[in-house]
């Protein structure tokens, strides 16, 4: 049931892991979740999240184009290129 | 302008003590192994005279953006990325005349207490070659420490400035949330963490402070305001349960409470009953968070790929397999599994709850104290690969420095001289822009406990 | 079908907002430029780099919201939604989640036949388009010039209940944002997407199983796509089948919708507040902005090109759908032309040239006041009526002004008796037969004569004078 569990969360995130690490890391994540769980004693359910640390004044950019100086650079990174397209295997 | 400013500039101004300089850093870094990369360019040295950092040699943590150089974040993954851009704030940097020397080695994505989760080198602590510098910004707190620069950049997510300079008998400064642009910081968790300072003086800690402080059209989270600092005279001190501390760790504990009374602050021990969940709710957060700010690792537009796959979405996953260690890797799973529908409400949003709850109790006690008196960690710099403090126990340990990430509250932490051959040191915490009360007490403390440098450090004053 | 089935039909429509630059960097936001030109380290997700909230994109969202008759949030903020494709440089999403720019909204549609119906409107909210992927043989190309532009989703509730009225719908949105100068609207150049949701069940019963319908890239494929899906869904479930929650994709080609391949895990998008930009918390003169940028709505236009002008419902139709068109009637009325007669105009000859052209009014040199001396010199008697047309199309292929054309062309009437009499006696000499059938009694052939003399003339006899001249001639 857990491996399942973790089985899921790591297909989620795109991670795919050797049986070894299976072992290693659920025991782990295990460990981790319990500990999570010991903020069930916090009552805290009239209280909002705090999602930013501080809030601050409304923030924005105008409208008004930048082009980035060194395109190319960034092409380069990339492990295959094609022309000027970044190249991956087929999408089914 | 700060004496050690001073210092590093008429040394490095000659072109004989630059080439000795380069040698000599090599030749200790081979033992610390706190740089990934290092380089001394070509500079104006009359026109860096002028400058208030002019000539004085940084060292960068290696997941902040320096133009041209690698940006590694100690992983695989990115062990080739070279940055096509540089940090608003060693940009900042750089303007006043500092010069970024070298990289250093981290923890992968700063994810970790001891740099011993980098996959790209081993740090040691300069005091100790057996022991860890800390983590994750531990590179930069052993370059400091060695001698081998007097300032340095590093990220501070959990605690990952103040642990390693706690370790390694330096300043570790976390500046109040948004007080330095993250613009070029490799993002762990964007709520939590800020770019902060290492530094063998306070003056320079606080002219490099200034210089980066500001609000930055690349970061809206970021803002500026005046530093201030109230006048100080009641400390509040976090009452501890004896047995939550190593002994020497204790011992400067109650030594640095007793120098502020002598001194004539009023020291008074308080608790905060939210401390039980600091951890829980501050790794819960951060790895959420960092669930996906790592996820756009993929090795498709940069870093390292896999090669040949039969179809994107396995290219992504063989990168990701290979390109990540262990800690990360676990930490990317817990950040996605609390915030799954199902599980989201139990564990992220209730952590975002406690976080709210942590910073009212915080907000309460700074309202009448201006300080927070608190350790950094339990121990001093511990063993590498010690079975005493395996990689949970680390994270139990960040509970007094993590403390001021789900606060966005500013934090220094202080040497405290050195106890059985390794550092100790404390940490103030204050509220929110009162970082001047930060650096006038460590002024304080300096005077009786200046940093101090282990054998075989290097010495500027030496080299003319 | 059976007609006892109820059938819910939301739409998901997204538009790219007409802004400079990029939603989250400033990278342009053109269209149609090499692949991989308008990329920076924030849109392709480069490590340390952080979204910077465009202005407009907001304004243009609280825009579009209020015009939908939202509630305006006080406070929006941004969410991170989370999913691995390789067009998506940070394998997030960044979008709206809790705090939407505008949430509940209503909008009168007009259905022709159908009637008016008030549609409701789940949420509006602000996101990032992704970027394109082009499949060749066994690689997938990718260019991220489109990631990163200002998306606007607009969530309908289920209220339509047939493909006609989706595709009304839509039509009618359309102009909406282009009245409101926040996007071209335009589908088959990716301009405006829309996905729609349908159920069917007994009436009620409530909801149905939701069937989502993608890859419809016209209003018309939509009306197309929803009516199959009536179809399949009723049939399945008179007979008893089983009608699966699933995603089709219509096909163009067959005129069918077929399921979209399953993925082996469900998406958990995992959406959790973006930590990286504070919450934008709109003000009394932020507001006050939108307001200002609101015109008056496409229905309302169309009732009221109706009601004040006295337009024929066509006219009002055919005018309302440009609001470049719009603007012209409005303006030429306004200097002191005959509404019906602009309409008249606008709606056969202005019609036929753009037709022809394939051009829309915004591309052409017409204008207001060109129009307007048009119509002054007919009214003036200075051209005929058969002239202006073809002054018309001049303005349209010389981007010339009508006084100029027909000072060019030598196009103004003929309107000195003397000269008039000489072309009128000419015509007479000509035509002795036709003279004597009308001394004969048979006034029609006159007509016939004025023909001549409008011919001999070149058009431009003037007419009133010409035909009281041939009158004085043959009495």
């Amino acid at each position: 049931m857990e491996q399942d569990e973790w089985a899921v969360t790591a297909e989620l995130a795109a991670l795919k892991l050797s049986e070894g690490e299976k072992k290693r890391l659920v025991k782990q994540a295990e460990q981790m979740r319990k500990l999570y769980l010991s903020m069930s004693s916090a009552v805290v359910d009239n209280l909002e999240p705090t999602t930013h640390a501080s809030v601050v004044k409304n923030r924005v950019r105008k409208d008004e184009v930048k082009p980035f100086k060194d395109v190319d650079t960034l092409l380069d990174a990339s492990n295959e290129l094609d022309d000027r397209f970044f190249l991956i295997p087929n999408v089914l | 302008m700060p004496p050690v400013k001073q210092l590093w500039f008429s040394a490095l101004n000659k072109p004989h003590v630059r080439d000795k300089y380069v040698q000599r850093v090599r030749e200790i870094d081979k033992k610390i192994g706190s740089f990934l990369s290092f380089k001394l360019e070509e500079q104006d040295w009359t026109a860096l005279g002028r400058k208030p950092l002019g000539g004085v040699p940084v060292a960068v943590k290696d997941n902040i953006a320096v133009r041209g150089r690698k940006l590694t974040c100690g992983s695989r993954i990115l062990e080739n990325f070279v940055a096509p851009y540089t940090a608003t704030a060693i940009r900042r940097l750089e303007n006043a005349g500092a010069l970024v020397v070298g990289k250093t080695n981290m923890d992968e994505f700063g994810m970790g207490s001891s740099n011993e989760h980098s996959a790209l080198g081993r740090t040691s602590n300069p005091w100790d070659l057996q022991r860890v510098p800390g983590g994750s910004s531990g590179g930069s707190a052993a370059a400091v420490a060695a001698g081998l620069v007097p300032l340095a950049v590093g990220s501070d997510t959990g605690g990952s400035v103040r642990q390693p300079a706690n370790f390694c008998g330096i300043y570790g400064f976390k500046p109040t949330y948004g007080s330095i642009s993250r613009y070029g910081l490799t993002a762990y968790a964007s709520s939590l963490e800020v770019i902060g300072l290492f530094a063998v003086d306070i003056r320079l800690l606080e002219t490099a402070f200034e210089t980066m402080h500001a609000e930055d059209e690349f970061d809206q989270s970021s803002f500026s305001t005046n530093i201030s600092g109230s006048e100080v005279k009641k400390i509040a001190m976090l009452d501890i349960d004896p047995g939550m501390l190593e002994t020497p760790v204790a011992e400067a504990y109650t030594q640095a409470a007793q120098i502020l009374r002598e001194r004539g602050y009023v020291v008074e021990k308080v608790n905060l009953v939210t401390l039980k969940f600091v951890i829980p709710s501050y790794y819960t957060i951060a790895n959420a968070e960092a669930s996906a700010n790592l996820a756009r690792f993929d090795g498709i537009r940069y870093g390292s790929g896999s090669g040949y796959s039969q179809n994107p979405i396995n290219l992504i996953k063989e990168a990701r397999s290979r390109g990540f260690g262990d800690e990360v890797k676990l930490r990317i799973l817990l950040g996605t599994y609390v915030l799954r529908s199902g599980f989201k409400d139990q564990y992220y949003i209730k952590a975002q709850r406690v976080r709210t709850l942590i910073r009212k109790e915080l907000g309460v006690l700074l309202r009448n104290y201006p300080l927070l008196l608190m350790p950094v960690f339990p121990t001093q710099a511990f063993l590498r690969a010690d079975s005493e403090m395996d990689n949970y126990k680390q994270r139990l340990s960040d509970i007094f420095t993590c403390l001021a990430n789900l606060a966005g509250l500013p934090a220094l932490s202080v040497p405290i001289g050195i106890n059985r051959g390794l550092p100790t040191g404390v940490q103030f915490v204050a509220p929110a822009f009162g970082e001047k009360s930060l650096f006038d007490i460590a002024r304080g403390f300096s005077e009786v406990f200046p940093v101090q440098f282990p054998p075989g450090a290097l010495e500027i004053e030496r080299m003319r | 079908m059976n007609s006892s089935l109820k059938i819910f039909i939301g739409l998901e429509i997204h538009i790219h907002l007409k802004t400079e630059s990029k939603m989250f960097c400033p990278c342009s936001a053109h269209y149609g430029d090499e692949p991989n030109t308008n990329i920076c380290p924030i849109c392709l997700g480069y490590p340390g780099t952080l979204p910077l909230l465009n202005e407009r994109a907001i304004e243009h969202g609280y825009l579009v919201a209020r015009a939908l008759g939202c509630r305006l949030s006080n406070r929006i903020s941004f969410a991170r939604k989370n999913y691995f494709y390789p067009d998506m440089p940070k394998n997030y999403q960044i979008s709206q989640h809790n705090h939407p720019v505008g949430i509940g909204g209503t909008i009168e549609v007009d259905f022709n036949d159908l009637g008016a119906k008030r549609i409701r409107i789940h949420n509006v909210h602000l996101e990032e388009d992704a970027g394109k992927m082009i499949h060749a043989n066994d690689a997938t190309l990718l260019d991220y010039n489109r990631a990163g532009y200002p998306l606007l989703e607009i969530v309908t509730e289920p209220d339509l209940s047939r493909g006609e009225e989706a595709e009304l719908f839509l039509r009618d949105f359309q102009r909406l944002v282009r009245y409101l100068k926040v996007s071209d609207g335009n589908m088959e150049e990716g301009s405006m997407k829309c996905d729609a949701n349908i159920s069917i069940n007994l009436p009620g019963r409530g909801l149905g199983t939701k069937v989502e319908l993608k890859n419809m890239n016209s209003p018309r494929f939509v009306r197309l796509a929803l009516g199959y899906e009536i179809e399949r869904q009723s049939k399945l479930f008179n007979s008893g089948g089983e009608i699966v929650q699933e995603t089709r994709l219509w096909n163009e080609n067959r005129d069918i919708t077929l399921p979209m391949r399953r993925k082996e895990t469900p998406d958990d998008y995992r959406y959790f507040p973006e930590p990286d930009m504070p919450s934008f918390v709109s003000n009394a003169a932020f507001l006050k902005r939108i307001e200002n940028q609101l015109v008056e709505l496409p229905l309302a236009k169309k009732r009221r090109l109706q009601s004040e002008y006295d337009l024929k419902v066509e006219q009002a139709e055919f005018i309302h759908n440009d609001i470049a068109m719009v603007t012209l009637f409005e303006d030429t009325v306004k200097s002191g032309a005959s509404a019906r007669n602009v309409a008249a105009w606008l709606s056969s000859d202005v019609r036929k040239l753009l037709n022809r052209d394939k051009r829309t009014l915004a591309d052409t040199p017409l204008n207001a006041s060109r129009f307007s001396s048009l119509l002054t010199l007919v009214d003036q008697g200075r051209i005929s009526g058969k002239i202006a047309k073809n002054v018309l199309k001049d303005i349209f292929s010389e981007d010339a002004d009508p006084e100029s054309i027909v000072e060019k062309k030598g196009w103004f009437q003929i309107s000195d008796p003397n000269e008039l009499g000489k072309i009128v006696d000419q015509v007479v000499s000509q035509n002795p037969d036709v003279i004597e059938i009308i001394s004969g009694g048979d006034s029609k052939q006159k007509s016939w004569l004025m023909g001549e003399i409008m011919r001999v003339s070149n058009g431009k006899a003037a007419p009133e004078l010409a035909k009281k001249i041939l009158d004085e001639r043959i009495g």
